[in-house]
């Protein structure tokens, strides 16, 4: 640090504290990290020990020693030894891993969604192509039972060997994933991944379960079969759609608008999972009601086909609208997908914007002053632009639970505006008088006049009495800015108020900014979270569907390759016959993409309108459309892709063994040569 | 008669009711067929034979009226029931479709058996292929075998689980004459030499002439039956007449 700085024993720098630029004399260096002052002008400028390490020589008897410890501290402190010391873990790290598990449990739980949607459509493709053979089997003596049972083996055995291939890639990328978590900063620095067998066994149990939980519709469906399916020709799914899947659809809707609502009341901690669940009921709903919908919208969009010269044009329309099975299963995982980034993503982006709106409409000053570059503005940095700012510090409940604590006075709180107090008047605040929180009023029982026992950040016990409740104030108490300030000399502020943009003196790590600005600030780290978890979950859902998009297609090719045969021998070129089905395919995305916007958009205007009558302030919709343009992109190259090469097989049209000098040349499938 | 029948209809009646209007496919239609006979049921287009087949069989139920097997009142039946019912006393030949394309030859017949959950021995069924003359293709997948051989493999299938009798829905309709010679003649030699009782579907008069006994249906009614005299000529005459009337 000394070289970096060009710092010398002897010469003098200025650096910031948390009372403002302080300067020292360097008196030598040392290869540690940082910056080591005399334990008198440490104890000046931090808050106090709170915690004292016990470094046990090798072999030493850990408990002996934590008995002793124990004795020596008395009532003073706790003492925690191995697996315990976790309670010591800084807040920042508890939070960062709080938001790791929502990370990581939305992933999971987007997965398994997703899952069980792609194994439920794959399945239900495959039980309509097998209508005849289930027909058969019920025909010749195989109970419904056995036919359902027959079904639900096949997904244990694909949904087994699939998990198990699962179980062993994640065993394998697991510790890069956890790498990857703590650079985006989901999980704290120090975490990492290590590879136990629980785990692993339970995915692979949830791998399989997710197959049978998919299959189960299929399954039914299968069992449902008559005998006298056997007999027909094609295997036409000509039944209209039965009315529990139409009450379903329907419910799982309004289930969804419902939760949107729910996801914009539920505040920034819960917004991205609330949405989540609410995308996904929404999905649901629109999936259920896909077989009504897919083939009237289907009509519609190849319409304009129907009115062009070429063949192309027709046969698309034609075949996409017979094979409709084929349609909807292919546009259904692009619905749940684009839908599904839609939603989210304007959910997260609208919601960001309209917490900047809320917060440029609660603020009562013009300007305010901002931490630049450095954690947080200290009471100079505030006095300096003749700011007023709340600390936030935490106070400890006898058990050790820590409550987060905010230091302000009666004044800005004027300014800020966000505090509303439920009862008792704020200008009440002072000394020992503090305001508390609903929940915690709640879960402690506490009223206007009782009285709270606490440890503050220096350690010293007191007793705050309760003046009343208050919403909005961004921690667990309220107190006076100055009892905040006697009890931790590193408290920082975030923001502080000032009556109009003046400028900081410089050196004082702080800058004015408009509120514009501020509102789009100051929460952009959280944010930037935020945004990386939603791409995370788009990624994962694309990756489902185009998986799900490209097998429908590989299913449904293998059993249309002699239609595409009798195209190509009534005269189609090869080229032809490719476009055709590249052009199938890429309708069926495109429907579904249309979908998904359909079933996203009204979710979205309903959650702004929400947002807009909360804070009583227009809130702009934004949806990322580069990003919704990109899935759907990616849907549409895989899928023609997919259609394109699963169709090859078909422009190779056999040959008969023809007689050529006398000779009868066998040829093989492929057109090979069987040698004599 | 002495003789027990092995199926019998009582006035079944099967509708279906279609968007605009019904379809009387089986009108009131009254019959017995008897344990070792052959009986082949013959009509124009669209009369009704398949729908008969597929109630007396148990693959479709009636709408009204009483079908019995083996002593046996299918009505009394749920689902499962009838399952067990076409499982054990019943067997089937269609027109096409038989096999599970899946399965080798082998296992197709074994199928029965396997879904009833019985024990059964490699050569019970190398030994019901053998009997179709079909023993050298037991590994074979239907896509490997011919249509006559196919349709010898499904009466190998149906004729595993002992059946008290054989329903067959235009059997030979997809093969060329030759091959239906040599499914018709095991057909009969099945009726002559194992007291089979076979009930069969055709539109074919020479077909027909196999039979013992030949049942006519024209709009859904039984409107003649042949009982002596059965030679493909006086069963195409009575053909052409019942065609004649069913286009005017
Ligand atoms: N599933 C069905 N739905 C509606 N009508 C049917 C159905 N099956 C058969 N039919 C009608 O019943 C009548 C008899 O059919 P079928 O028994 O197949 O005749 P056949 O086998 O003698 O040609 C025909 O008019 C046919 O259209
Ligand atoms: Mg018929």
């Amino acid at each position: 640090m000394s070289r970096a700085l060009g710092l010398a024993a002897g010469t003098e720098a200025t650096v910031l504290t948390v009372r403002g630029p302080e300067t020292f004399r360097v008196s030598g260096t040392v290869d540690g990290p940082g910056v080591y002052l005399s334990d008198a002008d440490a104890a000046a400028l931090a808050e106090g020990v709170r915690v004292i390490g016990v470094v046990t020589e090798p072999g030493a008897d850990v408990a002996a020693v934590a008995s002793a410890v124990r004795a020596a501290a008395g009532a003073q402190g706790r003492v925690y030894t191995g697996e315990a010391r976790g309670a010591l873990e800084s807040r920042d790290d508890e939070r960062t891993r709080w938001i790791g598990m929502q990370v990581l449990t939305g992933m999971t739980v987007l997965s398994a969604f997703v899952s069980v949607f792609v194994v439920a459509s794959t399945f239900a493709f495959g039980v309509a192509q097998r209508r005849r053979e289930f027909g058969l089997l019920r025909a010749v003596g195989a109970t419904p039972r056995q036919v359902r049972r027959m079904v639900y083996g096949e997904a244990l055995v694909v949904g087994g060997v699939a998990a198990a291939c699962g179980v062993a890639l994640g065993a394998v990328l697991g510790p890069s994933l956890g790498e990857l978590l703590v650079a985006a900063g989901f999980e704290p620095v120090g975490f990492e991944v290590r590879v136990s067998a629980p785990p692993l066994a339970g995915a692979f149990a949830v791998g399989v379960l997710v197959a049978l939980l998919g299959v189960w519709s299929a399954a039914r469906r299968a069992a449902r079969v008559r005998p006298l399916e056997a007999l027909r020709e094609a295997a036409v799914d000509d039944r209209p759609m039965p009315r529990g899947r139409w009450i379903a659809g329907a419910g799982f809707c309004a289930l969804g608008v419902a939760a949107a609502f729910g996801a914009a009341v539920a505040g920034p901690e819960g917004l991205v999972t609330s949405g989540l669940y609410a995308a996904m009921a929404m999905i649901v709903g629109v999936a259920l009601l896909a077989p009504a919908v897919v083939p009237f919208v289907a009509r519609a969009l190849t319409w304009p086909l129907n009115r062009g010269r070429g063949a192309l044009g027709m046969l698309v329309r034609e075949s996409a609208l017979t094979a409709i099975r084929r349609t909807a299963s292919t546009a259904t995982p692009v619905l749940v997908t684009v839908g599904f980034a839609v939603l989210i993503t304007g959910m997260v982006q609208t919601t960001a914007a309209s917490f900047a709106a809320a917060r440029t409409t609660t603020i009562r000053t013009e300007a305010v002053i901002m931490p630049d570059g450095v954690p947080g503005l200290s009471d100079a940095a505030a006095a300096a632009s003749g700011g007023e700012s709340a600390l936030f510090s935490a106070l400890y409940e006898a058990n050790g639970e820590a409550l987060s604590a905010i230091g302000a006075t009666p004044a800005l709180l004027e300014r800020a505006g966000e505090v509303r107090a439920v009862s008792g008047s704020p200008a009440a605040l002072g000394g020992d008088r503090v305001f508390v929180s609903p929940w915690l009023a709640k879960e402690r029982g506490l009223r206007a006049g009782s009285a709270l026992r606490v440890a503050f950040e220096d350690g010293t016990p007191g007793t705050l009495r309760v003046e009343g409740v208050a919403e909005g104030v961004g921690a667990d108490v309220l107190l006076a800015r100055d009892t905040v300030r006697a009890h931790d000399k590193a408290a920082l502020a975030d923001v502080a108020y000032v009556a109009r943009a003046t400028p900081v003196p410089p050196g004082m790590g702080a800058r004015p900014a408009d509120l514009d600005t501020y509102a789009a600030q100051a929460d952009a780290d959280e944010d930037r979270l935020v945004w990386t978890f939603t791409l995370l979950l788009v990624a994962v859902s694309t990756a489902y569907a185009a998986v799900a998009v490209a097998n429908t297609l590989m299913m449904a090719a293998g059993g249309r390759l002699r239609d595409l045969r009798v195209l190509r021998l009534s005269g189609a070129t090869s080229r032809q016959v490719l476009g055709t089905v590249a052009a199938e395919s890429a309708l069926a995305v495109i429907l579904g993409t249309g979908l998904g916007l359909v079933v996203a958009i009204p979710a979205l205007l309903g959650l702004r309108s929400g947002y807009g009558d909360l804070i009583g302030r227009h809130v702009p919709l934004v949806v990322p459309w580069g990003l919704i343009a990109a899935v759907a992109a990616t849907c549409l190259v895989l899928a023609a892709t997919a259609a394109v090469l699963a169709s090859r097989p078909a422009l190779t049209v056999r040959e008969r063994p023809h007689v050529r000098t006398g000779v009868t040349v066998k040829r093989r499938r492929d057109g090979s040569e069987i040698p004599r | 008669m002495d003789v027990k029948e092995t199926v019998r209809l009582w006035s079944v009646r099967r509708l279906y009711g279609t968007a605009d209007r019904t379809v009387r496919a089986l009108d009131g239609v009254t019959a017995s067929f008897h344990p070792g006979t052959l009986t082949a049921v013959m009509g124009p287009s669209g009369s009704g034979k398949s729908t008969l087949l597929h109630c007396a069989a148990g693959l479709d139920r009636p709408t009204e009226g009483k079908v019995v097997i083996d002593g046996t009142d299918l009505g009394e039946l749920d689902e499962t029931g009838l399952t067990l019912l076409r499982r054990e006393r019943v067997g089937f030949v269609f027109q096409a479709f038989n096999l599970v394309s899946a399965l080798t030859a082998e296992q197709n017949v074994a199928l029965p058996l396997k879904l009833a959950g019985r024990p059964i021995a490699p050569a019970e069924a190398r030994a019901a292929l053998a009997e179709v003359g079909l023993a050298e293709r037991a590994g074979h997948r239907p896509s490997g075998l011919s249509g006559g051989e196919q349709q010898r493999v499904a009466i190998a299938r149906a004729l595993i689980t002992r059946p008290a009798v054989l329903f067959a829905d235009e059997p030979t309709g997809q093969l060329d004459t030759k091959t239906s010679r040599q499914v018709l003649g095991m057909l009969r030699d099945l009726v002559d030499n194992q007291a089979q009782t076979v009930i069969m579907v055709t539109h074919d008069p020479v077909t027909a002439s196999y039979a013992d006994r030949v049942l006519f249906l024209a709009d859904g009614r039984l409107v003649d039956e042949f009982t002596t005299g059965v030679t493909a000529e006086a069963v195409a005459a009575r053909m052409a007449n019942l065609e004649a009337v069913a286009s005017c």
